[in-house]
């Protein structure tokens, strides 16, 4: 950093004020951010090993813990690791389906509420859309296998109507789980685009209305540009939390069907291999990071418009 | 065109009612099942308003030891969270600009790494460090608590930065530096001037990042060692075994939730239509002006309805007694139990019939379809299951299913969501 640069912030903040900041942010940044990353990169090379052999001739560098996720076990008869390398595409496909059920399902929601002109029944419903997100993430997968079990809310409903004539299993088909993950981040897609939608000036609808623009015309040519930076705002964070769930999955998860942050957790507890689940880790990160940094190169929307 | 604007008024509508369906329709429901005396959480069949799931969820020590290390993460995560996203706000605003994009990817990265990597990396690196300085395993750097709080201050951090930053946006800076010019010191000039700024920023991000905190569940469980937070007991609660008293906790929560929401909204509001109306604000902070206060603010009367609904289940939950009408059930499911038992024993007699009458008699498995009187039949002990198995080999896995075995079914074992039959068959065995 330049020198005058530091003078000018001492100047500002003053020695007590200044170093304090700079302590506070040093320690986020460094401490809680920088390093427990770069050590997790780190152990996911190393063996697995019993706590008095670190540090000792063992402790070397491996590419282990990776061909592992790749090629399975080392008598593994497949040439690839088919049954994790397929949990984790998995994940991918069912985060994107997520994120795009959460936009369809929110963005006419963010425009209304972004386009109609408040007073009480407006607050009223932004109310609504903020209490869930408070309850618990475990309770409101819990409500959702409520609904969704076998004597279920719409079992119940679909055998007493005749629709049915056995329980659909819900939860087998995951059903439950894509409705439990959608509903928990319904809120993360809808106010990103609804900040934004809420800043497009009114007229640029009208002029396009009395141009004769119809009303699909419209959004797509005046509002969706406009509220990009929102829109992919709200996908990214939709779609790095629903790759990153856990709850959601271990409770509403068919038997069958196991999200790749499972598997992370297994090998953490039942496993105890430490070394495998950061490889594992690191590579959901390394992986969720890239897909949104194409997806956001696609769009031309930069980093800084996250978190509006 | 006006056809139109009509369709897509009422499409609207219907989207709106759909959307919120799914929103708050989930939550009703659960908070439903918390009243319903069956022991798997549902709404249908509905058998016995009840509170005693109230009465199990604060019988349960896991649960309140869970809420006692949520508060104290929470309360240390606050204090942290809300100290480090204030420096890094300020930092953000007075940054070299060309590493302003830099630094501010990385703080705003917290928010985006999934909750169970933040929970490894935390884990990993404080072992890590545990180990290069010689601790042993029961170190403070291993202390659940410890752990999860750093855990989840990476990102509540960056929560609180964001609200600080939308307050600062409307700083002037020029308070400091005439605050600065007047001699202040920089201690004095930020504690007088701009931390009461700032104090509403303060207050919305401590109580989100006590919220974040108490909710999180990703980060915590790999950090949590042997301080389970209540959304940990919660967790495996809810993976090994459904109870309604879960929903009880839930409806708990809910209705906090939404009392303090309205409480906050009614606040806001009369600030508001005070100011409106061209009052100062503090003015009408004192008193209760009824109807026209109720007129501008749905909030409030939706609160004093909320309020009254709250008094009236609590006065109920104090007098009602669902014994008589839990016994009239039981009574009405030990009816139909028999009845259950009686068709099953009638269906063995005539299985047992056609095999006896197989071969010899070949209009004997017509016959065998007559229902007998039970007195005719030389298995009058039908209610003793090893009678039965031992002598028709076919009846034994219908016969499991019979809950005629009491020693299984003890009230104790409510948390078994198939117990409902046994629980009835001991009720059955008591008279």
């Amino acid at each position: 950093m330049n020198k005058g640069f530091m003078q000018e912030y001492f100047r500002r903040n003053g020695q007590f004020m200044g170093w304090g900041l700079l302590i506070a942010v040093g320690f986020w940044v460094i401490v809680l951010i920088i390093l427990p990353q770069i050590s997790m990169l780190d152990f996911s090379f190393r063996n697995h090993l019993p706590p008095p052999e670190m540090g000792g001739p063992k402790d070397v560098y491996t590419l282990k813990n990776y061909q592992y996720l790749i090629f399975g076990a080392e008598n593994n008869p497949e040439a690839y690791n088919r049954v994790d390398l397929m949990v984790f595409v998995r994940t991918l496909i069912a985060a994107t389906c997520v994120t795009i059920l959460d936009l369809v399902l929110c963005y006419p929601i963010a425009y209304y509420l972004g386009q109609s002109k408040g007073g009480g029944f407006l607050r009223i419903l932004v109310l609504l859309l903020i209490i869930p997100y408070w309850i618990n993430e475990i309770l409101r997968a819990f409500a959702f296998r409520i609904i969704f079990g076998d004597s279920g809310v719409i079992n119940e409903f679909l055998l007493l109507f005749g629709i049915i004539d056995t329980p659909f299993d819900f939860i087998r088909e995951n059903v439950a789980l894509y409705a439990g993950l959608g509903y928990a981040y319904i809120l993360l897609m809808i106010f990103p685009i609804y900040n934004v939608i809420e800043s497009l000036d009114r007229n640029q609808i009208e002029a396009a209305r009395d141009m004769g623009a119809s009303w699909t015309m419209i959004h797509r040519r005046v509002v969706i540009p406009y509220a990009k930076p929102g829109i992919s705002s709200g996908c990214t964070m939709v779609f790095m939390l629903s790759a990153g769930a856990l709850a959601a999955p271990q409770i509403l998860g068919g038997p069958s069907s196991l999200w790749f942050t499972q598997l992370i957790y297994q090998w953490f507890n039942s496993g105890g291999n430490w070394p495998q689940g950061s490889a594992y880790a690191v590579v959901l990160l390394v992986v969720c990071i890239i897909i949104v940094l194409t997806v956001m190169r696609l769009f031309k929307v930069n980093m800084g418009d996250i978190g509006k | 065109m006006k056809t139109e604007s009509t369709l897509i008024r009422v499409g609207l509508a219907i989207y709106l009612l759909m959307f919120f369906t799914y929103l708050l329709g989930p939550l009703i429901l659960m908070g439903i099942t918390a009243f319903n005396s069956a022991s798997f959480p549902q709404v249908t069949p509905w058998e016995v308003l009840t509170f005693e799931w109230f009465h199990v969820l604060f019988n349960d020590k896991r649960i309140l030891n869970g809420l006692k290390n949520s508060f104290i993460v929470g309360f240390f995560t606050v204090i942290l969270s809300v100290a480090i996203g204030l420096a890094g706000a300020l930092m953000l605003t007075q940054i070299w600009p060309r590493i302003r994009a830099t630094y501010y990817t990385i703080i705003i990265a917290p928010i985006l790494i999934p909750g169970v990597v933040l929970g490894i990396s935390t884990l990993v690196f404080w072992d890590r460090i545990n180990v290069m300085l010689g601790f042993s395993d029961d170190s403070f750097l291993h202390n659940g608590i410890f752990l999860t709080v750093l855990g989840h201050s990476t990102f509540i951090s960056s929560y609180c930065m964001l609200v600080f930053v939308a307050r600062l946006q409307r700083y002037d800076v020029g308070l400091t530096e005439a605050a600065l010019d007047l001699g202040a010191t920089h201690v004095q000039a930020f504690r007088k001037i701009q931390l009461p700024f700032l104090m509403p920023a303060v207050g919305s991000a401590a109580v989100l990042a006590f919220l974040a905190s108490f909710e999180n569940y990703n980060t915590t469980t790999f950090t949590f060692q042997k301080y389970p937070t209540l959304t940990i007991e919660l967790a495996q609660k809810v993976r090994y075994g459904i109870n309604p008293s879960i929903s009880a906790l839930a409806f708990i929560i809910v209705c906090l939730t939404v009392f303090f929401a309205l409480v906050h909204e009614v606040r806001t509001r009369r600030a508001q239509l005070a100011i409106a109306n061209g009052a100062p604000v503090g003015a009408v902070k004192g008193g209760f002006e009824m109807p026209k206060f109720f007129a501008g603010n749905p909030a409030a009367a939706v609160l004093a309805l909320f309020i009254a609904g709250a008094v009236a289940t609590i006065a109920i939950s104090q007098v009602y007694d669902p014994e008589p009408a839990k016994a009239i059930l039981l009574k009405e499911k030990r009816a139909e139990q028999k009845k259950r038992i009686e068709a099953l024993q009638e269906r063995l007699r005539a299985k047992r019939l056609q095999k006896q009458f197989k071969g010899p008699d070949i209009f004997g498995s017509g016959q065998s379809k007559v229902p007998q009187p039970p007195s005719k039949t030389p298995f009058g002990n039908v209610f003793d299951p090893g009678n039965l198995g031992g002598t028709d080999p076919n009846a034994k896995p219908k016969d499991a299913k019979t809950p005629e075995s009491p020693g299984k079914g003890t009230f104790g074992d409510v948390f078994n969501p198939g117990s409902l039959e046994t629980t009835t068959g001991t009720g059955d065995d008591k008279q």
